[in-house]
């Protein structure tokens, strides 16, 4: 009978399945790995290097995503870099800068002999057409767009001093030039589309991209004759990689797994239940606190229930950050104490008052009308306290970081909902405001990072009441002082932990594993890989 | 397989009997296990299957944890059975919904043949011609996420398999000589299908739709692995076993006990089934 020919496919199933869990019952050994002796640097040799997502473009000025970083970093140098110690910016291939009194106009002295993959050269004509180009790009270069936001024009002095102009004060554009966002690329590369672009651009970086596929990863090849490193590199040469290839490895357990046996040379998004097997097999962990917001729940400020005052604090005392920093994330990411992180260079410490205090949170809702139902969660008005979280998977420990934050909500009486969506649905509920929080991160090792999320003057996602806060982000954008502009930025600080339009979680963490046998792995004052100054064992 | 093979096997169950035969006892007894899970899980589990402990999260199978705990510190076994009733209920969802359609259009194609019968059948050798998992895919990338997405999506990707077999099954039933002797003293075409063919041809059905059930079950769980079902903090079977992937290596019991647990009901269909198909 007809029937009994669908017997084999029940078993394939159960047999898939079954091997699911005769992998799980399989537990990894293998001794722990002694590190080396501190060596001198040796060059050549290949990285393989095993990152999460997808950029879908080659095009550092065009990606956005923290994994795209890690190679895009490589391919372009920057007019300036920043100390990841101190945040002050240094040269790199501008040997020297003029900001005017009012931050509009802001003057760069290239340095010589900087050269592209093509040959020609880095000079005050190539940085202007970049600038030019980025702004035409629109949306395709979402975030070097915000950079140049304002952007009036650039003015070729002479062969290497050129003046970059803005409609209105842009302190932030100091330090945006040292983002890989900004990084120059070469007159021949800007002379192609957009999307001819995505297949690969030319740089004066020390890797030259030689291949991007799609789905599978870029590879780089070490450029010959580079000698206008930044001067934070330890290496003034030649990068010592002879090359690097990053593949696109989804499942967390297999970039680890892949690090381990020796597939992968480094891994980036370690989660926090690898580290251990990591660190006991002698790998090691590059941990570094990204500048800019970690992860939120950033509020729609005009929705229904969650434009409340109350119920955002009610959510906000519930949250035990210490807890999920220490049970969802590797060991050295901080709870967030205030709406940026404490490694961007304007943090105000704000922690007493994102302390954790269900009891208060309790007594906040009783206080605005939201009485404790039937099933535990509150009621006001004939209406349940439901809280509707958009997210998308983009980082490692997104969902278990909800999960908690569920638990807690739930532990005062508020229906936190989980919505998963994918990265580009995900994008669409950002721009239209299909949500009541949703779970942002931006990195950004400046506070400006504050303007271009929450000033009702730009793009306003969040929907955040125009008032006070606008005048200080436009007040700090327009102050060339550091020190002035840092007072500023704490207040605005204040001002949006005070309204929690968006309530902070934890501290964002770059955390990449590194085998024994590579050494110099760092990464920059905005968490990107230096790969310049990388080397691997024989 | 006739239907007086078919009657003997569900009548007369001797304790000889069961005994001659452990994996079909066992097997029932296991499904009778799941039928308390489904209908009063709090029976078999009594710890809370959504409130964690973060402090007891990541312990390892022992006697206050049959399953151990997640990384949350929700107990596992509670998680598992608590699950039950959702993933059982998208397949049984699932089933029902291929097992009607596929049997009307297939009784469609039996009795009526000609233009009708060509039709569907060129239609189900399309729809075969699909693996049922992609098919299933299809339909709930359409969809969007949820468990009755799910379920809609695993019946259409089934709907192919109970047409088939309805169809094989009238075309037997409609050319035997009581059929043919009520259409011809002149009974209703209605009435012969409901009286007549129908009954006639529902045994084998039957003995399918177990079958498409311990599929469906898996198809089921595949596609919540895959994200498209319950949303945190709901448990279900599929999801239980892909929270898991992520502790493989630290945690084995996450992804292995719901699992195995999944096995063995599949299993368990499985020999009930052949049972039902007397053998």
């Amino acid at each position: 009978m007809e029937h009994r020919q669908r017997g084999p496919f029940v078993t394939t199933g159960v047999v898939t399945l079954g091997l699911l869990a005769a992998l799980g019952a399989c537990s990894s050994g293998g001794d722990p790995v002694a590190s080396g002796e501190v060596a001198t640097p040796r060059s050549g040799g290949a990285l393989t290097f095993a990152v999460l997502s997808d950029p879908g473009c080659a095009d550092p000025q065009q990606v956005t995503s923290l994994d795209a970083g890690y190679w895009a970093r490589q391919v372009v140098d920057s007019l300036t870099d920043q100390n990841p110690q101190t945040g002050e910016i240094v040269p790199w291939l501008a040997e020297s800068w003029q900001v005017s009194g009012d931050a509009t106009a802001f003057t760069f002295v290239l340095r010589s002999g900087a050269t592209f993959s093509d040959g020609s050269p880095v000079d005050a004509a190539a940085v202007k057409r970049n600038f030019d180009t980025l702004v035409d790009l629109g949306a395709r270069a979402s975030t070097g767009i915000g950079y140049l936001r304002g952007y009036k024009g650039s003015e070729v002095l002479d062969g290497n001093r050129v003046v970059v102009r803005f409609e209105s004060p842009n302190a932030q554009f100091l330090q945006a030039t040292s983002t890989f966002q900004l990084g120059i690329v070469a007159p021949a590369s800007l002379d192609r589309s957009a999307d001819e672009r995505c297949a690969g651009v030319l740089g004066s970086g020390p890797f030259v991209l030689e291949r991007y596929a799609e789905g599978e990863g870029v590879d780089l090849t070490r450029r010959a004759g580079y000698a206008w490193a930044s001067t934070l590199w330890d290496n003034g040469g030649e990068a010592y990689l002879e090359s690097a290839r990053f593949r696109v490895v989804g499942e967390s357990s297999v970039r680890t797994g892949g690090l381990q046996s020796g597939e992968f040379d480094a891994a980036a998004g370690v989660s926090v239940q690898d580290a251990g097997t990591l660190t006991a097999n002698g790998a090691n962990l590059v941990v570094k606190t990204n500048g800019g917001i970690g992860f939120q729940l950033a509020a729609r400020n005009d929705a229904p229930i969650i434009s409340e005052l109350p119920v955002r604090q009610a959510l906000s005392l519930a949250i035990d950050r210490e807890e999920i920093a220490s049970v969802n994330y590797v060991s050295g990411t901080k709870a967030a104490t205030s709406i940026v992180s404490s490694a961007t260079p304007a943090h105000a410490d704000l922690g007493s008052q994102l302390r954790h205090a269900p009891d208060e949170a309790k007594r906040v809702l009783d206080a605005a009308g939201w009485t404790a139902g039937a099933d535990g969660i509150r009621v006001k008005d004939g209406k349940r306290l439901v809280v509707r979280a958009v997210w998308t998977n983009g980082a490692v420990g997104n969902k278990t970081l909800l999960e908690l934050v569920q638990q807690y909500a739930r532990e005062v009486g508020i229906d936190l909902t989980l919505v998963e969506q994918d990265q580009a649905t995900f994008v669409e509920s950002l721009g239209s405001g299909a949500f009541d929080v949703i779970l942002t991160t931006v990195t950004r090792a400046d506070g400006d990072v504050l303007r271009n999320t929450f000033s009702t003057k730009l793009t306003n996602q969040f929907h955040v009441p125009a008032g006070g806060l606008d005048d200080l982000l436009d007040a700090q954008a327009a102050e060339p002082d550091p020190a002035k502009r840092a007072e500023l930025l704490a207040q605005a600080q204040r001002e949006i932990v005070d309204n929690l339009y968006g309530i902070p979680l934890v501290e964002l963490t770059t955390v990449v594993g590194v085998s024994p046998k590579v050494h110099g792995v760092s990464l920059d004052a905005s968490s990107r890989l230096r790969l310049h100054d990388v080397w691997k064992d024989q | 397989m006739s239907t007086s093979a078919y009657r003997a096997t569900l009548a007369g169950p001797t304790v000889r009997g069961w005994l001659r035969r452990p994996g079909l006892l066992l097997s029932c007894l296991f499904l009778l296990v799941v039928a308390v899970a489904v209908t009063r899980p709090s029976l078999l589990a009594g710890a809370d299957p959504l409130h964690g402990q973060i402090g007891e999260r990541l312990r390892g199978p022992e006697a206050a944890y049959l399953f151990g705990t997640d990384h949350l510190g929700r107990d596992l076994f509670a998680r598992v059975v608590h699950g039950a009733r959702l993933s059982l209920a998208a397949t049984g969802l699932a089933v029902a919904l291929g097992a009607v359609t596929g049997t009307l259009l297939g009784l469609a194609a039996g009795y009526r043949g000609g233009v009708v019968d060509a039709v569907l059948s060129r239609l189900t050798d399309v729809l075969l011609a699909i693996p049922s998992l992609l098919l299933s895919l299809a339909v709930v990338t359409a969809l969007g996420r949820g468990t009755v997405n799910i379920a809609v999506a695993v019946g259409v990707g089934s709907i192919a398999a109970f047409t088939r077999l309805a169809r094989a099954e009238v075309l037997r039933v409609r050319r035997s000589d009581y059929v043919e002797a009520a259409q011809a003293i002149g009974i209703p075409w209605w009435e012969v299908v409901a009286r007549h063919v129908l009954p006639n041809s529902a045994a084998p059905v039957l003995a399918l739709v177990i079958v498409e059930f311990a599929m469906a079950i898996l198809s089921v769980a595949s596609l919540s692995f895959l994200g498209y079902g319950a949303q945190p903090p709901t448990p279900e079977w599929g999801v239980l076993i892909a929270e898991g992937r992520d502790h493989l290596a630290t945690s084995w019991w996450m992804t292995t006990l719901p699992g195995l647990t999944v096995v063995a009901l599949v299993v368990s269909l499985n020999r009930i089934a052949r049972a039902v198909q007397g053998r």
